[in-house]
């Protein structure tokens, strides 16, 4: 049956929704769904006709970018929205899940109140309950579960018992100040080993910086394996494609598979999966033999390259030896190494985003940026530039010390393991017992671990091992089925999260400003944790009183008042002002008053921005006259503190920088400190760390589309309407020899799961791999329109670790498939 | 009053669908496969691996033509399909009977069956939203992230949209029907 609702009847619907579902005692599905939802229910916003209007510039969180857009609301509803033009990174666009962020905010399977589990782990019982009980849950626990309290007294308070983790976003900070800096736990983990932790660090350690690719000024671009046609990224997607096609870029795509991006592309090189190193390293031996890098730059800019070009001629990583490896003609490898020097310093080996492909990733994108900086494009327009930041004002916190708490379990996972861990290693550690002391609770913010790591029957296991699991989430995911306490958040539309500055050439301050008030009984996650924090504070500095002498010692002196309050004890006094004090603290404290009333009015801030700033035509706008810009920012040496990307911390890479940086601030080819940890100091390739095809099976890839982000918009209505499930990518002569044919259900099965998926035979993908997109397959009952589409990944991917970050590597993993 | 038009860069299109969900948040369209006002023409990429032929694919962003001489106002026969004053051609949903003869009558497939009204829909280049508002573009054009769509009044020979048309070349998709189609497609 197919519902149709109007935007009235919708209306009436919201407001029925909060009010049924009231009887808190009764027990509830997870879903705690308030009309039937039907699978195909279908409803759309529709602007016009409206009593009240108003616009709001708020800042997009569909994905990782953050494009700046203007909600339009009507009489009370948000019915569209719109690109913000005045944001230089997103560049008046919104993607197709920036346009479908309502169907975020109006998802009927959103959670809405807290819950706790009163079934078993994993079947989605769950009873409503007020805030205050789950914190009570959280702090005591229940005949289900342990609570904070007893797990903390049982480990002495050691605070790292209690895991973390989150994924990327506006408020991941504040999160991590409540769990770190306040709570006092060393065990976090993000989605950096699961994504650019590699590409990040490789480039930090070998220019200084990830930098930004100028591919507005970019003459010559090699993108390999990055897709920026559907794995969208501002301003890289909108500069790119309007200058491939003979306008000005020419584009070579390196891929296994025919993307969107190789579609724009001047030459697509379908490369053997997990080979790119040998590829990046017979392109740097050309450019050597042959004597066409810039010299002048590496003379002045280059630490080690007589060693390195030493290393790259003896070790004879020659075009033809890299043929046989990657499966790229020589002619084409020495054709583009000779056109990206011609081209230099315009001339860009894009550096990529999710990067954890294969062992090697780290030696990869370390061989990337050395052959980008042997064309001289560094720091100078049209090649990676650093940028300028704007500074915002400070926001300080009282961090307590706590004696007993101890360092984070996977410091063996790998080579270096920063501050965001490594997930499979931190996981893997706790499952195989190696920790040296037991991760009993798991707080999960904005992540969905069950979908996103590598491996989905161990992250089970990790779930079903803790004694507390904590997901603060918007929607059921397959995570929050996991969990013992379930807070909701609001969604993006109905909070305002902390300021940001994006640096670039063009630097802007961006604020994400509250649209609506939250709906139901959901909050912004700084009002989830000084809620927590209040209830939590007193009865666990209650149990560091009793086993943390240095406390004991501190109370005798000063007494218990004093160093509750004075010592940051006091965990809810970082979040006692509201997120909207503080960030107009940060704003005026540089820029006055002034300023940030242009922030509240619209959404984007930057000094001269009523000088600068014009609309040229409909699709044309100047942030930044060009003189004005920040190409280069640093003369002499290319070295910077400023780093662009939102997806890492920068404090952590500040700390990386300070472990290994030599005293040169020039291009580090050789890096000794790495040889001291078992790593090469010079990008080479190893041929152990190369998984080889077993005949009659294939390599699982995987990848991204453009109407999808991982997995958080997986039940987003509008999104699936685009692209209702995945599809297995086979070659269709390999699946014509199996008798698969388009739509069948096919088996692929891996050592560590198998997945059911329809067959999609094409000739975009070569013999030896097999893809699906990533983001489908989600398996929890909350999830009414996410629930069975397609495959998730993950149940099929090896755990498989890259050596040097403890990054996942995804792409080596051995499968094999059949029809059902 | 204007004649509008649009101008399709359509080279710059990476198939992101953007132009869809924002015409369908904008304009209350059905959801559902087959409910479109705008859609992207995708062709399978020829050739076998690893020997694929670039220039076979590719993206065309697609939707109501906007005929001079539309062939789906002619075979109306109750005047639903009709011009509006800017040479917008619309469906006026009182007067739609649901025969489909229009949805016949397109060369371009550009109308669909709206299941609440029970009218035939397509594209209106957001006349009776934005325009009706007195903005002066589409949803479609605002959104798109790498800015394929140049709208305007063909009119107006120092609008945006004229000046493109005089400044590069362009064709028409099925130009020799005859239908002057208000949709240009720039090489």
């Amino acid at each position: 049956m197919q519902i149709e609702m109007s935007r009235r009847k919708f209306l009436q619907g919201t407001v029925a929704m909060s009010i049924v579902g009231g009887s808190a005692v009764s027990a509830t599905n997870l879903l705690a769904k308030d009309d039937k939802v039907e699978k195909k229910l279908t409803f759309t916003t529709k602007t016009g006709e409206a009593k009240e209007l108003k616009l709001v510039p708020t800042l997009c969180e569909m994905c990782v970018n953050k494009c700046a857009a203007i909600a339009r609301m009507e009489d009370g509803v948000v019915t569209k929205l719109d690109p913000n033009p005045m944001f230089p990174k997103s560049k008046n666009m919104l993607c197709p899940r920036g346009n479908a962020g309502i169907q975020a905010l109006y998802d009927p399977d959103r959670l809405k109140y807290p819950l706790v589990r009163i079934g078993e782990k994993g079947d989605g019982k769950y009873k409503r309950v007020t805030w205050d009980e789950a914190y009570e849950a959280i702090l005591n626990g229940t005949d289900r579960f342990k609570g904070l309290a007893a797990i903390l007294e049982e480990e002495e308070d050691n605070r790292s018992t209690i895991g973390y983790c989150a994924g990327e976003g506006m408020a991941e900070h504040t999160y991590k100040v409540f769990m770190q800096d306040k709570l006092g736990s060393s065990n976090f983990v993000n989605h950096a080993s699961i994504c650019l932790q590699t590409t990040v660090s490789g480039y930090a350690l070998t220019i200084g910086g990830y930098g930004q690719a100028d591919l507005e000024n970019a003459n010559y671009v090699i993108m390999a394996g990055a897709n920026r046609a559907e794995a969208i990224v501002t301003p890289d997607t909108m500069d790119l494609f309007k200058r491939t096609k003979g306008r000005g870029a020419k584009l070579i795509v390196v891929d296994p598979r025919f993307t969107n991006t190789a579609s724009h592309a001047d030459k697509w090189l379908p490369i053997e999966v997990g080979t790119d190193l040998a590829f990046v390293l017979a392109l740097t031996y050309v450019a050597i033999e042959e004597n066409i890098y810039n010299k002048k730059f590496v003379e002045l800019n280059f630490n080690g390259f007589e060693e390195y070009k030493e290393h790259i001629l003896t070790s004879k990583y020659t075009p033809e030896w890299a043929e046989k490896i990657t499966g790229i003609r020589a002619s084409d490898i020495r054709q583009v190494a000779r056109d990206f020097m011609a081209a230099a310093p315009r001339a860009i080996y894009y550096q990529g985003r999710r990067t954890a492909w294969s062992k090697q990733d780290f030696q990869l994108r370390r061989a990337q940026a050395i052959f980008s900086a042997m064309g001289g494009g560094i720091d100078r327009e049209g090649g990676i530039i650093f940028g300028k930041k704007l500074p915002l004002g400070k926001h300080n916190i009282n961090t307590p010390m706590y004696d007993n708490a101890q360092e984070r379990i996977d410091k063996k996972a790998a080579a270096i393991i920063g501050g965001s861990g490594s997930w499979i290693g931190w996981r893997n550690t706790i499952l195989e017992e190696k920790a040296a002391y037991p991760v009993r609770s798991m707080f999960v913010y904005k992540q969905n671990p069950m979908l996103s790591i590598p491996n989905t029957a161990k992250t089970k296991q990790l779930f079903e091992k803790m004694d507390l699991v904590v997901v603060i989430d918007t929607m059921p995911s397959d995570t929050a089925m996991m969990a013992d306490v379930i807070l909701p958040e609001c969604t993006y539309l109905e909070r305002e999260d902390p300021v940001k500055s994006f640096g670039s050439a063009q630097p802007a301050i961006a604020l994400r400003q509250k649209v609506i008030d939250p709906m139901y009984d959901t909050k912004p996650v700084i009002e989830i944790i000084r809620g927590l924090a209040e209830k939590v504070s007193r009865p666990l500095f209650e149990i560091t009183k009793k086993f943390d002498s240095e406390v004991q010692d501190a109370i005798k002196e000063r007494g218990e008042e004093s160093v509750y309050k004075e010592d940051g004890f006091d965990l809810a006094d970082a979040f006692r002002h509201s997120q909207e004090e503080i960030n107009k603290h940060m704003v005026v404290e540089k820029y006055g008053e002034e300023a940030y009333k242009t922030l509240l009015k619209e959404g984007v801030y930057y000094p001269n921005m009523d000088k600068f700033w014009k609309q040229i035509s409909n699709n044309e706008f100047q942030w930044y006259p060009k003189k004005e810009r920040f190409y280069s920012v640093v003369e002499g040496e290319f070295k910077s503190d400023v780093f662009h990307d939102t997806c890492v911390d920068e404090k952590e890479i500040a700390v990386l920088k300070k472990e290994f940086k030599t005293p040169s601030g020039k291009v580090e080819c050789v890096l000794p400190n790495l040889a001291k940890r078992g790593v090469s100091p010079m990008p080479s390739w190893d041929d152990t760390q190369f998984t080889q095809i077993p005949e009659g099976k294939f390599k699982f890839i995987t990848g991204r589309h453009a109407q999808f982000t991982q997995n958080s918009s997986s039940n987003n209505v509008m999104l699936l309407e685009l692209m209702p499930e995945n599809y297995l990518w086979i070659n269709k002569r390999v699946a014509e020899s199996k008798g698969i044919k388009f739509g069948d259900n096919v088996e692929v099965k891996s050592k560590v799961g198998q997945i059911t998926i329809k067959a999609y035979p094409t000739e975009k993908i070569g013999p030896n791999n097999l893809f699906f997109i990533h983001g489908f397959g989600a398996d929890s009952d909350g999830l009414t329109f996410a629930k069975g589409n397609g495959a998730a990944d993950n149940h099929i991917i090896e755990d498989i670790i890259e050596p040097v970050f403890g990054s996942a590597a995804m792409h080596e993993t051995i499968v094999e498939v059949r029809k059902v | 009053m204007a004649r509008y038009g649009m101008a399709l860069d359509y080279k710059n299109c990476i198939d992101c669908k953007a132009c869809e969900s924002a015409c369908k948040e904008e304009n209350g369209v059905l959801l559902g496969a087959d409910k479109h006002r705008i859609w992207v023409g995708t062709k399978e990429v020829e050739g076998e691996f690893p020997f694929l032929s670039i220039s076979s694919s590719g993206f065309v962003p697609s939707q109501c033509q906007h005929c001079e001489a539309a062939p789906c106002q002619e075979v109306c026969p109750t005047n639903a399909t009709y011009y509006d004053e800017n040479g917008v051609v619309r469906v006026d949903a009182d007067k739609c009977i649901l025969c489909t003869y229009c949805m016949n009558a397109c060369p371009y497939d550009a109308r669909y069956v709206d299941d609440r009204t029970m009218t035939v829909d397509k594209c209106n280049f957001c006349s009776d939203t934005r325009l009706a508002r007195g903005e002066t573009t589409t949803a479609c054009q605002n959104t798109c992230p790498t800015k394929v769509r140049t709208f305007g009044d063909l009119d107006d020979p120092y609008s945006e949209i004229s000046e493109l048309l005089r400044r590069r070349d362009h064709y028409s998709l099925k130009a020799h029907l005859g239908t002057k189609p208000k949709l240009f497609y720039l090489t």
